[in-house]
């Protein structure tokens, strides 16, 4: 109401009482949040890369995720944002499966990533997740070397035979994560030894490195300064030249800059996937466009 | 404002009192603790350093073939059967010719150990041409005369020695044929009826066999059973009472382990009593539930970042177990059992149960030989009667003492050394 | 359908800092309003007083238009607005400058008013400016208060009153062309009369282009340079 008192101020020059009143009404006007029953955008795409069909998680008897469908295409960055507790960050541990260390977690739907089934119970893991990687919130490098760090997921995937071979995929990941020419000189370093942001790109490096198809991005640049966030961004718009990637984040302008397409989520419903243009300039949904203009809380 | 600094500077002055208070009673509790291991180590200092030396006495020694009845020292059995007590008591009666009658030569014999007739042995088994030769030795007093020694003049009065032997030792120390060695026995012997014989090297090995048996038993089965009940087991009533007891184990008095091992191991397996084996297995139940519990919490502190890290590249379960969990826990897991070793060291009673209370002269030479160890040996000596037990049960605890600082300063430099920041 | 609300960031000072813009630019929109209202009076009935008043007035305009602008930059900088909020800075910026102009048309008037008083009155031209006039000035008002309301259908009926000042401008300019052909001693007078209604035209158009802002801050539909029935086209999808 306080916004309400300031606008009854007459504004100079005009009489016109009923466009100030139409002013106030304006303001004043509560928005009621209506529940999204049903996605609005363009959640789909032709030819995805991966395939997601009314997912449903539930912890215990708490459903966490309500029916979520939408594609992530080839080669596509696409964001999911929302407010804390909204459930993206369990969703985009679904896609490769994070959520089975969580014994009390269950997943129905249908999620396919090309052709392949997730939760085909002949799947194994070890599998999937060699196709599908994960980057997380806090940089987590292994307490060992640059190159070991790096070197690990081809190893236990028998990706190399040689010293030689092992050598250049460390090469070529670090390269492709823009650490290559920072840490050249030091490859046998401790990993622990480099600043937030070259150890978030080293875990980069070390997901890249097993050469997977699809690389998930959990918040990867909320414990790093600006600076080394923009070279995160600018590493994600180079990866999806090869990669296709989703990526949690709780910046908006993060999701703007780096995203094609961007999905929010609210209390475990998926409200609005629209192409990211669309949904920072003029989101479909009421909700989207509260949140987006921080109209929340 | 203004009005807001007064307020707070009336209550300025209770709170100094307060933190004042507060902090004098800190060091007040601290220093009680220091004066209690000030006591106790000056006590134990006190009545224990004299044990670590002892007193020889000079005598020319003569090896008389015909005393000693010894013709050939190459000869094993005739050296064995030697009487060297002869050539001592010869010795002697020269050196104070004056004494005359039955009890004065037995009370003169007396001044020299028991032992000292081996030394002499070993000698002329090092070399034979000893034989037939004099020679000016200096040989092990006996405990009473060693006590009379080292005691000051107050305490002399309360020897055990009569009027006549204290004269006889006064005359020998005057004229300098007494000397004070580093009792190198202490720590080359077993046990023994006489204190200036007895050792802790048996109960020492004892101990070491011991704890051995601790270590190799209870570390691998302490970090499988924490590895598989954080890392593996399903969180079900049956785990959480699993958990439970583990940590009731903890609590348990160490006795009833005695008991325990009494009963099944020697009782039902027939293994035999006394020996570092069984101790070793008993100290086991007592340790698990130490290296158990140690080994879960240093597992718990690995990140579980690095845990996430290291599947989200598709490790399996064991890949992350022992490539990344067991080397981050290591440190704190090798603390958590250096730590149990140390209690099992200190561990008398459940020992006593299982029948490593027995006087053992001989050394152990391996976990299956009859041994007892360092708590029971101390326990065994300050139970004896002769005066010179006494400090040698003191001895015994700056050695056992010695051993348990000596572990745990292991553990902290292994901590230090191994712990790595993630 | 009406998503525009204000009063509920999670930052009072965001809320504040978009209040005042919006009241900023009702006060300069009051003002300029006021201004075209005034030049026609002081040319129509050659009040010169009056006619200084709206010059006078242009300072006041060219002001707010600073302040406004420095106060779009600053939320820009400082809040990144997204989505309506974006579009309000946009659409805010954009009309303001709008409403510059149609305050440096109104002043065009007035000077007009003042030359054609100092040379004595003629009602030849004065029906076609009243008329146009009247037509202009509630394009301008519609604009402003569809812009208060955030209301895209009043927008419209802007844009499409603006076809109809744009055909009755060149009616008007067919008869004046003709009057100064049959009396050319009339010629410098009718010039000053069809200099004004050409800021008139202008001052129509840019209320259509502060009508078309209205529609891309509500819609979010960009319908500038494309005819009525195209932009009706575009609201409809």
């Amino acid at each position: 109401m306080e916004t309400a008192q300031q606008l009854d101020k007459p504004a100079l020059g005009t009489n016109d009482a009923a466009r100030d009143k139409a002013i106030n009404e304006q303001a004043t006007m509560t928005q009621d949040t209506p529940y999204p029953d049903q996605t609005v955008g363009k959640p789909f795409v032709d030819d995805p890369k991966m395939r997601l069909r009314d997912v449903e998680v539930f912890y215990d008897d708490n459903q966490a995720i309500h029916g979520v469908s939408l594609d992530i295409g080839k080669n596509e960055v696409v964001s999911l944002i929302g407010p804390s507790g909204c459930g993206k960050s369990t969703f985009l541990r679904c896609l490769n499966r994070m959520n089975d260390t969580i014994d009390i977690c269950k997943v129905k739907g249908s999620l396919h990533l090309e052709s392949q089934d997730l939760y085909d119970p002949k799947l194994d893991v070890v599998e999937l997740r060699a196709r599908v990687g994960m980057v997380f919130q806090k940089p987590n490098p292994f307490p060992k070397s640059i190159y070991d760090n790096v070197a690990y997921g081809p190893r236990i995937h028998g990706l190399a035979n040689k010293k030689y071979d092992l050598d250049e995929i460390v090469e070529t990941s670090l390269r492709k994560a823009g650490l290559w020419e920072e840490v050249k000189d030091r490859l046998h370093a401790p990993g622990t030894g480099l600043s937030g942001g070259q150890q978030q790109r080293l875990c980069i490096a070390r997901t890249i490195a097993v050469s997977p198809e699809v690389v998930l991005m959990d918040e990867p640049c909320s414990a790093l300064d600006p600076i080394a966030t923009a070279k995160i961004e600018e590493l994600i718009s180079e990866l999806s030249e090869s990669y296709t990637i989703a990526i949690v984040t709780h910046s908006m302008q993060q999701a703007a800059r780096v995203s094609h397409r961007t999905a929010y989520f609210h209390l475990g419903r998926l409200v609005e996937m629209n192409d990211t243009e669309t949904v920072f300039t003029k989101p479909e949904h009421d909700l989207t466009e509260a949140y987006i203009t921080g109209r929340f809380g | 404002m203004s009005e807001t600094t007064e307020k707070v500077r009336k209550t300025l002055a209770r709170r100094y009192r307060a933190e004042k208070r507060f902090k004098a009673f800190g060091i007040g509790s601290i220093g009680i603790g220091l004066m209690a291991l000030v006591l106790l180590f000056t006590d134990i200092i006190g009545k224990g350093h004299s044990a670590f030396v002892e007193y020889e006495i000079q005598l020319p020694i003569t090896f008389d073939a015909e005393v000693l009845d010894v013709s050939d020292p190459r000869d094993e059995d005739e050296l064995n059967y030697g009487n060297y007590q002869g050539v001592i008591r010869d010795a002697l009666a020269e050196r104070f010719p004056t004494v005359e009658g039955r009890q004065d030569t037995r009370a003169l014999n007396q001044l020299v150990s028991t032992g000292a007739g081996y030394a002499l042995r070993d000698m002329l088994r090092e070399e034979p041409t000893l034989l037939g030769e004099t020679r000016t030795l200096w040989l092990l007093a006996d405990d009473d005369v060693d006590l009379f020694l080292k005691a000051n003049e107050e305490q002399r009065e309360d020897s055990r020695l009569n009027e006549k032997q204290q004269a006889w030792v006064a005359e020998l120390e005057t004229s300098g044929e007494t000397r004070m060695v580093f009792n190198q026995s202490l720590f080359s012997y077993g046990d023994s009826r006489e204190p200036e014989q007895a050792g802790i090297l048996g109960a020492i090995l004892g101990s070491l066999f011991t704890m051995i048996v601790t270590l190799v038993l209870s570390f691998p089965v302490g970090v499988a059973a924490a590895v598989y009940l954080e890392e593996f087991a399903p969180k079900n009533k049956f785990t959480d009472f699993i958990e439970v007891n583990i940590n009731n184990l903890a609590a348990v008095p160490s006795i009833i382990f005695g008991l325990l091992g009494l009963a099944v191991i020697i009782g039902l397996f027939g293994l035999p009593r006394s020996v570092p084996l069984v101790g070793g297995i008993v100290l086991t139940l007592m340790t698990l539930p130490t290296v158990i519990i140690s080994s879960r919490a240093a597992i718990k502190a690995v990140p579980p970042s690095i845990r996430q890290a290291a599947m989200g590249l598709g490790a399996s379960k064991m890949q992350v177990v022992l490539h990344h969990v067991l080397p981050l826990a290591l440190p704190g897991m090798l603390t958590g059992a250096i730590i149990g070793m140390a209690q099992a060291l200190g561990e008398t009673a459940p020992l006593l149960m299982i029948g490593m209370v027995a006087f053992i002269v001989d050394l152990p030479a391996g976990p299956l030989d009859a041994a007892t160890v360092l708590p029971v040996q101390i326990y065994l000596w300050a139970d004896s009667p002769e005066q010179s037990f006494e400090s040698l049960a003191s001895a015994a605890i700056m050695v056992l003492l010695a051993f348990l600082i000596t572990m745990n300063t292991l553990a902290v430099i292994l901590r230090k050394r191994l712990e790595r920041r993630w | 359908m009406d998503r525009m609300h204000f009063g509920e960031h999670s930052s009072t000072q965001f809320n504040e800092a978009l209040e005042s813009i919006r009241n900023h630019l009702m006060e300069m929109g009051g003002l300029v309003e006021k201004q075209v209202v005034d030049a026609l009076q002081a040319l129509l009935q050659a009040d010169s007083a009056l006619a200084e008043k709206v010059i006078e007035t242009e300072k006041k305009v060219d002001n707010l238009e600073i302040l406004i602008d420095e106060q779009c930059t600053r939320v820009l900088a400082l809040r990144q607005p997204a989505a309506s909020d974006l579009r309000l800075i946009i659409a805010v910026s954009k009309a303001v400058s709008d409403l510059e102009r149609i305050g440096d048309e109104s002043a065009k008037i007035a000077r007009m008013g003042l030359q054609l008083a100092e040379e004595g009155e003629s009602p030849r031209g004065y029906v076609e400016v009243r008329h146009i006039g009247n037509h202009v000035r509630n394009m301008l008002r519609d604009a402003l208060d569809a812009f208060a309301r955030f209301d895209a259908q009043k927008a419209l009926t802007v844009a499409a009153e603006d076809n109809e000042v744009d055909m009755e401008y060149a009616s008007a300019m067919r008869s004046l062309v003709t009057f100064m052909m049959e009396d050319p001693r009339s010629i410098t007078r009718v010039l000053n009369i069809i200099w004004s209604l050409r800021a008139l035209e202008r001052i129509g158009d840019h209320a259509r282009n502060i009508g078309e802002q209205v529609i891309y801050l509500v819609e979010g539909k960009d319908v500038r340079h494309i005819s009525i029935d195209e932009i009706e086209k575009k609201l409809k999808e």
